[in-house]
């Protein structure tokens, strides 16, 4: 089973050293963070906010060779937690096939948001996400340090 | 695409030489090393065209990765890429992809930051050109001092 979410927030990790990306599903009933790196974090924000930039960044750039060979992203699907590492596949559309492509989540995601493309999450890693590492993590997150990203 | 293209290779990323500088620089030389393009490209850029270098595979696709393995699925072929304009101390570049069904004239070309297309062409072991245009522009006091460390120094562990 997938969940539809939405990119919700991203926030930065100073135990990590690393940014965080927060999915929610529309009840609000289920949350995902994944952890990002710097690069990803900004390509994620900058379409979160609507930013464009002088010159394409590379998921601009990703989706502008999309676009021009006609190949359309019709969902990013976040699929398996292994070892602390989230795996995500990016589906499209291109002459009439499907084709379905291992990506990273922060990249799939970047991709989505640029895309206009909807953002699911398997079931299955929505249970192995609500680890007690998680719950110790949320219980000291306070509502400032969503930022100026919560939506 | 108009004029002369010469062919060019990535010698190697160094540090730039401001301290703290927040930029890399991709060394690029055309075959004679009579010619030398130095592109100021951001860490992350930088850390992209290194590891295509260096053959680094990382355990998950890193952003370049993905591009290549999305144009790959779908049959896209990137042929060239190509180092086209300076602006304002801005380069441009062009990738040029083709289908499988197309024929050279319908090749596809996508307007592109010169670092994401040097990362992208060092993982499709496609070839990089600089219009003669751009070589012909470059001002030899920015040049000079990028020679002189070339001399001195190796360009750190990527040659």
């Amino acid at each position: 089973m997938l969940t539809q979410m939405h990119v919700r927030g991203l926030m930065f990790d100073p135990y990590t050293n690393a940014y965080i990306v927060i999915l929610r599903d529309e009840s609000n009933s289920e949350m995902l963070p994944i952890w990002v790196g710097k690069p990803e974090a900004s390509a994620i924000s900058f379409a979160m906010e609507g930013i464009t930039t002088p010159r394409p960044m590379t998921h601009d750039l990703m989706k502008v060779i999309l676009d021009t060979a006609g190949a359309k992203v019709i969902s990013v699907v976040v699929t398996d937690l292994k070892e602390n590492t989230y795996y995500a596949k990016v589906h499209l559309s291109y002459e009439d096939s499907e084709y379905s492509i291992d990506a990273r989540p922060s990249d799939a995601i970047a991709l989505a948001l640029r895309s206009k493309a909807p953002v699911f999450v398997n079931d299955n890693v929505i249970r192995k996400n609500s680890s007690e590492d998680m719950d110790r993590w949320l219980e000291n997150l306070k509502p400032e340090d969503f930022g100026k990203y919560d939506a | 695409m108009e004029g002369a293209l010469v062919k060019l290779t990535v010698q190697g990323v160094m540090p730039d030489a401001i301290p703290n500088s927040e930029s890399q620089v991709v060394i690029l030389q055309d075959e004679s090393k009579t010619n030398t393009l130095p592109i100021w490209v951001g860490v992350a850029e930088g850390t992209a065209i290194r590891l295509a270098l260096e053959s680094v595979v990382p355990p998950r696709p890193l952003s370049h990765d993905l591009i290549r393995n999305l144009t790959e699925q779908l049959g896209l072929t990137i042929s060239k890429v190509v180092v086209t304009d300076v602006k304002n101390n801005t380069y441009y570049a062009s990738i040029f992809l083709r289908s499988k069904q197309s024929d050279k004239q319908s090749e596809l070309t996508v307007d592109s930051r010169p670092s994401d297309a040097i990362a992208l062409a060092l993982r499709t072991s496609c070839p990089i050109y600089v219009t003669q245009e751009v070589l012909d522009h470059l001002a030899p006091e920015n040049i000079d001092p990028w020679l002189k460390i070339l001399g001195s120094k190796e360009f750190g562990g990527t040659v």
